[in-house]
């Protein structure tokens, strides 16, 4: 009979069992059964230099590919370098797999490496959190963390592995290996609610349709085209939900972004939102107290949180919809649509004509609009910054699914999201373009990141946008203390294109309108991981940086 | 005529209710905006400066502000800003008679504060 080590198991039942093929990871002494067992059973290890950016990028992939991403970190300082990551995932509902190492069992309480109580910390960040005792239950545990982190509502679950039972036999054929269920949550609105629901739809004369990661998650592509088809309702994607329908969709309005959205929103009488919260973004709710507001959300405490609805529906966000749809009438809401995108047009011109007017220095807008006239909609987009990602997620568009994210945006604000979102994009769709644009602050997080890019070969192109400073703390601090007493916002010129070209990239500094185009023409050409680093207007800020400082100062 | 008086007035408001309403006290206190009404043409405009509470004003165009609400015409303008309905310069906005030059946030600032006060 053939003996097994139990981190061989690890990967075994990764592969053959979850069809697992690709694993985030920082290799480290007490996880190398594991890291050995990818070799043996063929699974793509993508190591990188730290390991938040493992759990970031098993976190992007989950987004990418629809499935569970999967990061394996060493005990001690590998597990507390992914927690921020694994706390992103959390805040942002996302099925992400951790495997940790830990000290061995044998050596609890006697002051041993790296001895600590991961599983404590982790806990209030995860849906389920334990360590695995015993080698034969190895397979069990793992299939109990892949159902937990995709069943119902998303989340990162956290499973430690001690080398007790990594690096030790057990006979192969005394080891059950569980089938993997990953059974779609069938929970369903009664069907008087979703009468009700399609009662106020049918009688709008004002509807807005506003989907968050929710839709992204359930891929909700067919339900929601034919119910936008069928009844012609504006809709915004927002978050993870982005590119569920192309931005270039008719009824599509997230090309007012920020605006159109606060806008709209208080003018629309019946506003129906599909798997997203009714966070600070949002204003909690408060931004349209008139209007029947009708709810999906997988998770029912999501229903009623923040802001009251009329109605409720209590499910996956595609099988709702698909309830949904055949009992809302056809309509036409193309005078409502026009009178929309009119009005936020009249709110942005400002911006409008930021895109299209050259400017010295480089308007961040002019920059997001030249990168998007040369790359155009069949690209992925990546925005990571403050005001940064703000410019980004409003002048990029895509056709594809996810095609336009901006993860410093969710929950958590965490910036230094975007390569690791953008390596992992580019590893989900090798053939495809993938664009980060970086603010200069948040570019220092894992810029180190570009060797990873060099050595395994992921060709993002990375535009910093660069004003030398921490721009929305800045802009903050000059709108509170002034800009006389700044303190900590100021970052400098810096040549991060060097340190690419240095790690064996493509690196390019841009100053000029007109050598932004060609400096992307080189960098593509290159085929190499890029950087070209545009220097920017830093007196420009947002009205995201507006809203931030707003929502802080508010005591 | 009718719009300059009436964006003086509103200068007395806002000026006023800084100093006796306590929601409105309260909403201004931190903030520092310039906000310019005028029409598109220049000849009626007028400066609504917040400084951390205080309000200073001061008729005339100019170039230095945060946001500038652009009236059609005077005539467009004095009907919108007395209409109290909620979606007034969504709707002018939609019809051209109103555009935003600057970060419209503060226009959604300014109205926001303005429903503290009518």
């Amino acid at each position: 009979m053939a003996k097994i080590f139990g981190g061989h198991l690890v990967g075994k039942y990764l592969k053959e069992n979850l069809k697992i093929d690709t694993v985030f990871t920082l290799s480290g002494g007490h996880i190398e059964s594991i890291l050995d067992s990818f070799s043996k059973y063929k699974i793509r290890a993508i190591d990188v230099r730290h390991e938040q950016t493992a759990a970031m990028m098993a976190h992007a992939w989950s987004i990418y590919t629809g499935t569970a991403g999967v990061c394996l970190v060493t005990a001690g300082p590998g597990f507390t370098n992914a927690v921020t990551g694994i706390a992103n995932a959390y805040l942002d509902n996302s099925p992400l797999i951790v495997l940790s190492g830990r000290h061995p069992l044998r050596d609890n309480l006697t002051g041993a490496l790296q001895e600590l109580d991961q599983i404590s910390i982790v806990k209030p960040i995860t849906k389920w959190a334990e360590t695995c005792h015993d080698i034969s239950r190895i397979p069990e545990y793992l299939s109990i963390a892949f159902r937990e982190a995709v069943s119902g509502r998303p989340g990162p679950v956290f499973l430690e592995l001690p080398p007790d039972i990594l690096n030790i036999t057990v006979e192969e054929d005394e080891v059950v290996m569980p089938q993997p269920v990953y059974r779609k949550i069938v929970t369903s609105p009664i069907a008087s609610d979703i009468e009700k629901a399609a009662e106020y739809i049918n009688q709008a004369k004002r509807p807005l349709f506003i989907g968050g990661s929710g839709c992204g998650f359930s891929e909700a592509q067919t339900a929601l085209t034919e119910f936008i088809d069928k009844t012609k309702i504006p809709f915004v994607l927002m978050n993870n939900g982005r590119g569920t329908l192309p931005d270039n969709h008719p009824q599509c309005i997230n090309d007012g972004c920020f605006t159109g959205v606060m806008t709209t929103l208080p003018q629309a009488d019946v506003i129906i939102a599909a798997g997203i919260r009714f966070n600070w973004v949002l204003e909690s709710g408060r931004l349209f107290p008139d209007a029947k507001v009708i709810r999906i959300d997988i998770n029912e405490s999501e229903i009623d949180r923040n802001r009251v609805s009329e109605v409720g529906l209590i499910g996956d966000v595609a099988q709702v919809i698909s309830k949904l749809t055949p009992l809302v009438k056809k309509h036409n809401h193309s005078e409502w649509e026009e009178k929309v995108r009119k009005a936020y047009t009249a709110f942005i011109r400002t911006e409008l004509d930021q895109r299209s007017i050259p400017s010295f220095p480089i308007h961040p807008n002019r920059l997001v609009a030249k990168i998007q006239e040369f790359f155009g909609s069949e690209t992925y987009y990546v925005a990571d910054g403050g005001d940064t990602s703000y410019f980004g997620m409003c002048g990029f568009n895509s056709n594809f699914k996810s095609g336009v994210l901006g993860p410093a945006g969710s929950l958590l604000g965490c910036i230094g999201t975007g390569i690791p979102f953008a390596m992992a994009a580019k590893i989900a769709n090798p053939d495809k373009q993938v664009v980060l644009l970086n603010g200069d602050g948040s570019f220092g997080f894992n810029g180190m990141e570009f060797d990873t890019m060099i050595r395994l070969n992921i060709p993002v192109i990375c535009i910093i946008n660069n004003d030398n400073a921490w721009g929305m703390i800045k802009h903050s601090q000059g709108m509170s203390i002034g800009y006389d007493n700044l303190s900590c916002t100021e970052l400098g010129e810096r040549h991060y294109e060097k340190m690419v070209e240095g790690l064996g990239g493509y690196g390019e500094l841009v100053t000029k309108d007109e050598d932004i185009i060609p400096a992307l023409q080189r960098a593509v050409d290159s085929k190499k991981p890029a950087c070209i680093n545009v220097l920017t207007d830093n007196s420009v800020t947002s009205p995201a940086t507006i809203q931030f400082y707003q929502n802080l100062t508010d005591f | 005529m009718k719009f300059s008086l009436l964006l003086f007035a509103l200068y007395i408001l806002i000026k006023w209710s800084a100093k006796t309403n306590s929601k409105f006290k309260r909403y201004i206190r931190k903030s520092k905006v310039r906000i310019l009404i005028k029409t598109a043409n220049g000849k009626y405009a007028r400066l609504y400066i917040f400084n951390k509470g205080k309000i200073s004003s001061r008729a005339g165009n100019t170039n230095e502000y945060d946001v500038a609400l652009i009236w059609k015409n005077a005539n467009v303008g004095f009907k919108c800003m007395q209409n109290k309905e909620k979606d007034a310069s969504f709707n002018a906005a939609a019809n051209g008679n109103l555009i935003i030059d600057g970060m419209s946030v503060y226009a959604q600032w300014f109205e926001n504060g303005m429903k503290l006060i009518n």
